[in-house]
């Protein structure tokens, strides 16, 4: 065992990777497989069974029942928190800001900010990989809804870099660099807009169960700069970072999200025909397609890289919140979950992007995986000066009092 | 794709593969003698495109794989090099289908301008043709000069510029298209894709 | 029904891709290869692709990015902007351009054209023609590096036409980027003495727009840009391009 990875890891992820780099998973070790859903150990060694749920069903039905109500609380709540977006809106330029991917979720946190006559300014992030049912869906949606729209687009030789940099780091969240773009942008436009509220796409229902050692900390910006300080080629300057200084500009304006999907009943069947009737959007097969990286990504390096399939934790989630039987949840995973003529095209296509040989590819596909934690990662305050941890009740209080003062304006 | 030095052939053979046939671009005969099925390009005038043809030695091998049933695909100046002739040089062609090339006229004022270029739709009338063509289909035209056929059912396919002008011919296992398949999208592909099955 | 070749042109400064206003004050707009690839996918007629990067005396065509681009269409691909040297044009259509832009060679050397269309031929060839309107409203033409001229625009387009060009690509500087229409009069000057193909370009913002550069300009192709890549402003980055329907309904049926 490589023991310099040991010691910076947390229990859950020396499993992983004692998992990955060292095929320890021996064949009489029994795989444990979730009769409720459709987790098993191969998703995560450390699952466990008791009373017939497994750790992720549990973790699923403990969150569900803190923050998904039922009614008539939730629409109670629901009502609340629109009260005090609208009420706070009211002095500003839109009620609350939203990204826009061409995806379910945004699509339909659209149709519902508008259905609730809420005024949104809606922002899209290009990364270069918009696809282009993506970039159809999004363009119907802002004209049907008549909305305002504004795209940050992500310096391409940039985002290249960067991505080029995750694969040469050989970590699993590849993706949190897109996700950490979205953080940034929205709250930057945010906090330079004067609004209060972002309204996010993320929910329980269908993304309420995800193994931790599957992605990483999509707000931490140390850790890009670290990976990419070890393995990116041109600087990285005007990639958006949530700074240290943004996240407390955020917090001193009092910015808010709000999950939205959350708040409502959702189910993606029936959220997908309401959007398809009333904004034309169209479907692209498989969750969040709607970047051919992310298909790639998905489809392909996640399972031949890192073993994971992520329709396990997606199709388990459909099932803890009811929308999925578990007998059609295994006859999904069934199907192929790449079309080969697709996988083919697009790998051509990623590797040409990206400026891949097919040897330098496959290289990086039979590297075995790295933490991220391997590389620098963001750590509070108290946690890099722990003697200072006294002095933390003092300080929330005076942010608080700082808080209520900037956000009463 | 035979090469005679006239034309691109790289976006021809870039759509075959894109349906994954095996497709190579060459100017040996040996090597074409050898294929299954030939693809006859070309842009430009119909002299240079005989006298290179003439100057490649690769008339000969041509016409002898097309006689003896090999499916042949001319696209473009490559289709009209299978007729007899053309109005715009001396040289004759092929002769594989009876039928000469004539330039397009147009009165000075008519908004029809020469060379034809842009996209058309095309109406399927020999039996090949209309076997692969299911769904109402365009493709992409760029041409100063049209076939015209001596034989009604050598007319494969017809299309319309100002006045209805042939598109396509078609004779055993030989076709000729006008227009240019490895332009016209999905179109083309499936065009590419029945002849790549064509015995 | 006639069909009127709608065209998306993309600007690419440095491999990026860029958008002006009236040739000035550049947008990013992101990768060129991806934007390719969706309008391939919208099954798009054709697209021009032109290097507007600032360029220095020995500046050769972006050959490799061309072949990234040419792989990513299954439709017409053309290309213009420092294109100098008769080699260059064969070596483009060679790696699948299907047509070739020229705009400041042929003012320059009145033998390229025909050297081109002797090499490559005519319908390889499309001779850009810019014109701006100088401070006292006359017509000059632009080219690379400040260069200007001031032979009359309907003039040289004749000349060329003689020369060997196949189409001719027609845009306004001053409407360029301000999607508020084409300059019709200049299209109609140019389309009412030459009998090659002219391509409108430089202003259009709605298919009513094209619909004008048809009917009244006499074009036979109308070329956007804008129009295809921002949704309403210049801070709102969205590719789009007409679906087939409307295309039939509003341009193809009236024209």
């Amino acid at each position: 065992m490589t023991a310099p990875y040991c010691l910076m890891l947390a229990p859950g992820h020396y499993l992983f990777c004692r998992m990955y780099l060292d095929d320890v998973t021996s064949r009489d070790d029994p795989m444990i497989a979730c009769q409720r859903c459709v987790m098993d150990s191969r998703d995560d060694p450390a699952l466990n069974i008791i009373a017939g749920e497994c750790s992720y069903c549990r973790g699923y039905r403990i969150v569900a029942d803190r923050d998904l109500l039922s009614e008539p609380e939730s629409s109670a709540a629901l009502e609340r928190v629109l009260r005090r977006i609208r009420e706070t809106g009211r002095t500003r330029s839109y009620d609350a800001i939203m990204g826009l991917s061409g995806g379910v979720d945004s699509s339909y946190v659209a149709f519902l900010a508008r259905e609730f006559g809420l005024r949104v300014l809606a922002v899209h992030l290009d990364n270069g990989w918009n696809s282009e049912i993506a970039a159809r869906n999004i363009q119907n949606i802002v004209q049907k809804l008549n909305l305002d729209l504004f795209t940050h687009v992500i310096d391409w030789t940039e985002f290249r870099d960067l991505q080029r940099a995750y694969l040469a780091a050989s970590v699993i969240d590849i993706e949190a660099i897109t996700d950490h773009a979205i953080l940034a942008t929205l709250h930057r436009v945010a906090a330079d807009r004067g609004i209060r509220f972002i309204l996010s796409g993320t929910n329980l229902a269908t993304e309420g169960i995800l193994p931790r050692h599957w992605v990483f900390n999509k707000t931490d910006h140390v850790n890009i700069r670290a990976i990419h300080d070890a393995f990116g080629s041109i600087p990285l300057k005007t990639f958006p970072l949530f700074t240290t200084r943004q996240k407390k500009r955020v917090d001193l304006l009092g910015i808010e999200t709000v999950s939205l999907l959350n708040h409502v009943p959702y189910v993606k069947t029936e959220a997908k025909e309401i959007i398809s009737t009333a904004l034309d959007w169209r479907d692209y097969g498989g969750k969040h397609h709607e970047s051919v990286f992310t298909r790639f990504y998905q489809g392909y390096i996640l399972p031949t890289k890192f073993g994971v399939d992520k329709r396990n934790a997606h199709l388990s989630s459909l099932i803890c919140s009811g929308q999925l039987s578990r007998d059609n949840a295994l006859l999904e995973l069934r199907k192929p979950a790449y079309d080969a003529g697709q996988l083919r095209a697009d790998r051509i296509f990623v590797l040409k992007k990206l400026g891949y040989t097919e040897e330098e590819f496959d290289r990086l596909m039979t590297t075995p995986p790295v933490p991220h934690e391997t590389y620098a990662v963001e750590r509070s305050l108290y946690e890099r000066y722990p003697l200072a941890k006294p002095l933390r009740p003092a300080v929330s209080w005076i942010k608080r009092a700082v808080r209520s003062i900037t956000t009463a304006r | 794709m035979v090469d005679y030095g006239v034309g691109n052939l790289g976006s021809i053979r870039n759509m075959f593969r894109a349906d994954d046939n095996v497709a190579e671009i060459s100017a040996d005969p040996a090597k074409i003698e050898q294929a299954t099925h030939l693809v006859l390009p070309g842009v430009g005038s119909f002299g240079h495109g005989m006298r290179q043809l003439k100057s490649s030695g690769l008339v000969d091998v041509v016409t002898a794989k097309a006689r003896s049933g090999t499916p042949l695909l001319g696209i473009c100046l490559g289709a009209q090099l299978l007729m007899e002739g053309s109005e715009e040089a001396g040289e004759s062609g092929l002769g594989l289908i009876p039928g000469r090339v004539v330039r397009f006229r147009f009165p000075p004022a008519s908004r029809f301008r020469v060379p034809h270029v842009g996209w058309a739709d095309v109406e399927p009338k020999g039996p090949l043709f209309r076997s692969w063509v299911t769904e109402p289909s365009r493709f992409y035209f760029v041409h100063s000069y049209h076939i015209v056929c001596k034989l009604e059912h050598h007319v494969a396919a017809t299309s319309v510029y100002s006045s209805a002008f042939v598109a396509a011919v078609e004779k055993g296992s030989m076709i000729g298209v006008q227009f240019h398949p490895e332009k016209s999208h999905r179109f083309g592909r499936n065009l590419l894709r029945r002849f790549a099955l064509l015995k | 029904m006639r069909r009127i070749r709608v065209i998306p042109v993309l600007l690419v400064s440095h491999g990026s891709l860029v958008k002006t206003k009236q040739f000035r004050d550049p947008v990013y707009v992101g990768d060129p290869i991806n934007a390719v690839r969706i309008f391939n996918e919208k099954e798009v007629d054709e697209i021009v692709i032109l290097d507007v990067t600032p360029m220095s005396a020995d500046h050769r065509p972006p050959f490799q990015l061309l072949e990234q681009l040419a792989t990513e269409c299954f439709m017409p691909l053309s290309f213009g902007g420092g294109v100098t040297r008769v080699d260059d044009v064969e070596a483009l259509i060679r790696l699948g351009v299907e047509k070739v832009i020229l705009r400041t060679q042929p003012l320059l050397d009145p033998d390229f054209v025909p050297s081109v269309a002797a090499r490559c031929g005519n319908q390889s060839i499309i001779v850009a023609v810019d014109v701006r309107r100088s401070f006292w409203g006359k017509r000059r033409l632009i080219g690379r590096a400040r260069y200007e001229s001031s032979v009359d625009p309907v003039r040289y387009c004749q000349d060329q036409e003689e020369s060997g060009a196949g189409e001719l690509l027609v845009t306004s500087v001053e409407r360029e980027g301000t999607m508020g229409g084409y300059d019709i009069p200049l299209l109609h000057d140019i389309s009412s003495h030459v009998s090659l193909p002219v391509i409108a370009n430089g202003g259009a913002g709605s298919i009513a727009h094209m619909v004008e550069g048809v009917n009244v300009g006499g074009a036979s192709a109308v070329a956007a840009s804008s129009m295809f890549v921002f949704h309403k402003q210049r801070n709102a980055v969205m590719i789009s391009f007409p679906p087939p329907e409307t295309l039939v309904r509003e341009l193809f049926a009236i024209c």
